[in-house]
């Protein structure tokens, strides 16, 4: 009775599935008793609660991910667009530090940011590599030749630029002024700088930031005279990175120790754009290309509605071939296969929401893959039940055992492909990481639909509807077989079997 | 018997004719390994591969002149066929993204192509290196959890068959890559891996079944390993068949709708599928079944109820 109670209340699928699992071992070898009805009805509301649960649970999934073209983030290869993988090296041999590679993400991002693309990424992937996406991206070379080159960075001197029209715009503000090759001349370039922060102006009271760098001793030399030549006369430096002035500071005083503090009134992210700046022209790294990928946009949309369509072909498949085999139960398959996609898609819609995922086409292929399995655990079930039925238990205990049984089978095979799908996503490189993680989540709802979904509705239906209706629900012939053999020798069953098998 | 079948199919009886079929496919496969060799994708060595769609009209001779005119040097062509519309898939050594898309598209412009007709993947050398030591590792380490897995739950020979089988499906596959000439991608590295873990499950199923009932049958008919064998497989043989065919249809589903990265996958997850499936029946089981035969126990057993001692259709007692 304690057992009873603890079922009636407890919440979740498992808890059912795992209290139901002690009374099924008692009552599959004890003859009906008093009590029965009792505990039967209290299992019966325990697999509605459940069933229950699963229709909130999968109401909220299809509110999240509907439409499913907005709601899930489409990869690149899917969206079209430009996917560069860089890879950073150091001239010295040394391996790049984590403030190295934050330093070049934020350069190489300040260069994409260049191309005016919209939604554009860049993600610093392992230790070593920088990932650069630019969807949509029709003009692939450009795109390419900007991402893969080194900045160029240099200090001149105003007067030092002989180009009329360029000095009026700088002098009256224009920002992103560009600079003829051969119109100046450079006196310093970033080799130069040693390094460079963002801090609070000392000299501001309104809490503005200013640009610290400091020089080697070379470019402290440098610096010291040009500034002792300037200051009187507030002259101003332009500081250009590739060859477009980014903005010209006028010298207030001669800087002669090499620490040169830039000001302006700048917000927190101004002096850090200033700063990105001043770094990409001693980029601390050598990047390279790893990996390119140029998708054309209508390409990626082609290739994702072959997927979803080969998945709808297969599925439709896979349902016809079990009703046909499995008859009525075949209802029950394409439940969990609805009940799986609804939750999957669901979580998929979360994890892009979140912003960790993108549906790529190996990602697609992960998807393919595991709906084959999600197939597959139901018919582990449903085997497992019909073998029980013609092992001569009633279609009750059928239900109950066969659930168990068919799980613990579909768990070591969930197992076996999660050690893959995991190895594939944490070991290897490039788009096939995508693979291993839809793979893996396909599996997680696989397990979620097992003890929310197939459990409680077949142990529901086992309750009665089954026994009434045996050729709908195509079990006619196992119950005929199992007649047969318990006819035949009563005795012989307990002998010829013992204990439980494994599906 | 627990089959849907009214009669026990006699796999065992044929397990000569069935390993010496597996022998022969593997004597080929190797063949194939030695004579052709397996050819890497890109992704393994650098190199660029460019995919042209709805080419039309054009011809490979076409494609090539143009490649060649573009600067391309001594490109690789193939057609493609990708729902009815013709295509080619270029690969050449090419490894800066800038000059293969340059490449690109003046073939494309040459040709009259539309610069959204193709794509363009470029991996640079070192990355090639890269991703072949992460997909190896990958790779042993997937294989040695499951066999370790496998290891643990069942018996040494168990253990030792099951892995006999999956590198027998193994090499098969790579004879079949090599004689093809189709490219291993990591792609098709990861789509094997998870089919063959999926199919080593398979066999470890069946071995279960045959554990339990090596144990506890006792119906008068089935007494030797070799029956047992033979009863064990007949037992879960629809289960397997149904599985199989219901992670195959999509695959299949994939190969003749999906485009040419999910063709990758659903070539290598079909070619594991089915081999897996087979070499649970067809190797690792007979493999077991001769294997345990020759302990005293058993061999005692096969001599006087085995094959050659009197008929396996003695009706219940």
């Amino acid at each position: 009775m304690a057992r009873d109670k603890s079922s009636s209340t407890s919440k979740t699928g498992v808890d059912r599935w795992n209290s139901n699992e002690g009374a099924s071992s008692k009552s599959a070898r004890k003859t009906r008793r008093g009590g029965n009805n009792r505990r039967r009805s209290t299992q019966g509301r325990g697999h509605m609660f459940t069933l229950l649960a699963l229709a909130a649970l999968l109401i909220a999934s299809a509110v999240g991910f509907i439409p499913p073209a907005e709601r899930i983030t489409q990869g690149l290869d899917i969206r079209g667009g430009v996917s560069v993988i860089l890879t950073a090296t150091k001239t010295d041999g040394t391996a790049p530090t984590a403030d190295d590679m934050a330093t070049a993400t934020a350069i190489v991002q300040n260069r994409v940011n260049a191309l005016g693309a919209a939604e554009t990424s860049v993600q610093q992937q392992g230790t070593n590599s920088i990932l650069v996406q630019i969807p949509g991206a029709t003009n692939a070379d450009t795109a390419i030749e900007t991402i893969g080159r080194t900045g160029h960075l240099e200090f001149v001197r105003l007067d030092a630029i002989g180009d009329a029209d360029a000095l009026a715009k700088i002098s009256a503000g224009t920002s992103d002024v560009k600079l003829k090759e051969g119109t100046y001349t450079a006196f310093m370039d970033g080799s130069s700088i040693r390094n460079s922060a963002v801090a609070q102006a000392t000299t501001s009271a309104t809490g503005a930031y200013a640009v610290n760098v400091s020089l080697d001793s070379d470019g402290a030399k440098t610096f010291a005279d040009v500034t002792t030549e300037l200051a009187p006369t507030h002259g101003q430096i332009a500081i250009v990175l590739d060859g477009v002035v980014n903005s010209a500071p006028a010298v207030q005083t001669a800087i002669t120790d090499g620490n040169v503090s830039i000001t302006g009134n700048f917000s927190l992210e101004e002096a850090k754009a200033l700063k990105t700046v001043l770094d990409s022209g001693s980029l601390p790294v050598t990047l390279s290309y790893s990996e390119s990928r140029v998708v054309g946009p209508t390409l990626g949309q082609d290739s994702l509605r072959q997927g979803v369509f080969a998945i709808a072909i297969g599925g439709a498949i896979v349902v016809a071939y079990l009703f046909f085999f499995y008859q009525g139960l075949g209802l029950l398959t394409m439940g969990s296969l609805a009940v799986f996609g609804i939750i999957y898609l669901g979580l998929l819609a979360l994890l892009s929401r979140m912003g960790s995922f993108a549906l790529t086409l190996p990602g697609l292929a992960g998807v393919v893959l595991t709906t084959g399995s999600a197939a597959d655990s139901s018919i582990l079930v449903l085997e497992r039940f019909r073998e029980e039925i013609r092992m001569g238990r009633s279609v009750r205990n059928a239900a109950i055992g066969g659930t168990k049984e068919g799980i613990s089978t579909s768990l070591d095979a969930d197992a076996v492909q999660l050690v893959t799908a995991l190895a594939l996503f944490f070991m290897a490189v490039g788009p096939v990481k995508g693979f291993g993680l839809t793979t893996a989540l396909g599996i997680l709802c696989d397990l979620v639909t097992m003890f929310l979904f197939k459990a409680p509705a077949l142990r529901l239906l086992g309750m009665g509807t089954i026994q009434k209706h045996p050729r709908f629900w195509g079990i006619a012939s196992d119950l005929a077989e199992a007649e047969e053999t318990l006819g035949a020798s009563a005795s012989d069953v307990q002998t010829k079997k013992g204990g439980v098998a494994h599906a | 018997m627990r089959n849907h079948f009214s009669f026990e199919i006699p796999f065992m009886r044929y397990r000569k004719v069935l390993l010496t079929i597996s022998a022969v496919m593997s004597v080929l496969a190797i063949v194939g390994l030695i004579v052709r060799g397996v050819t890497f994708g890109i992704e393994f060595q650098g190199g660029t591969e460019i995919d042209f769609y709805d080419t039309g009209a054009i011809t490979i001779d076409d494609m090539r002149e143009a490649l060649v005119a573009a600067g391309e040097e001594d490109p690789t062509v193939q057609t493609t066929t990708v729902e009815g519309e013709s295509g080619f898939l270029v690969r050449s050594g090419t490894t800066d993204p800038q000059v293969a898309t340059e490449h690109a598209d003046a073939t494309a412009a040459a040709l009259g192509l539309s610069a959204e007709s193709y794509n363009v993947t470029t991996i640079g050398p070192d990355w090639g290196a890269d991703v072949t030591r992460s997909s190896l590792l990958a790779f042993g380490v997937a294989i040695l959890l499951i066999i370790a897995y496998v290891s643990i739950r069942y018996e040494f020979k168990m253990s030792i068959t099951a892995v006999i089988a999956l590198i027998h499906d193994m090499v098969i596959i790579l004879g079949i890559y090599a004689w093809t000439q189709i490219p291993v991608t990591p792609n098709v590295v990861a789509a094997l891996l998870s089919t063959m873990g999926f199919s080593l499950y398979d066999t470890v199923v069946e071995f279960d079944r045959t554990n339990d009932n090596a144990k506890t049958l006792r119906d008068g008919v089935h007494r030797t390993y070799m029956q047992i064998c033979n009863f064990s497989v007949n037992e879960v043989v629809v289960r397997s068949i149904n599985t199989t065919i219901t992670t195959l249809v999509p695959e299949l589903a994939m190969y003749f709708f999906g485009g040419a990265t999910l063709k990758d996958f659903a070539f290598a997850m079909i070619l594991g599928e089915l081999l897996g499936t087979y070499s649970s029946y067809a190797v690792a089981t007979p493999l077991l079944a001769i294997w345990k035969t020759r302990e005293p126990r058993w061999a005692k057993l096969e001599a006087r109820y085995g094959e050659g001692a009197s008929t396996t259709t003695v009706t219940d007692a």
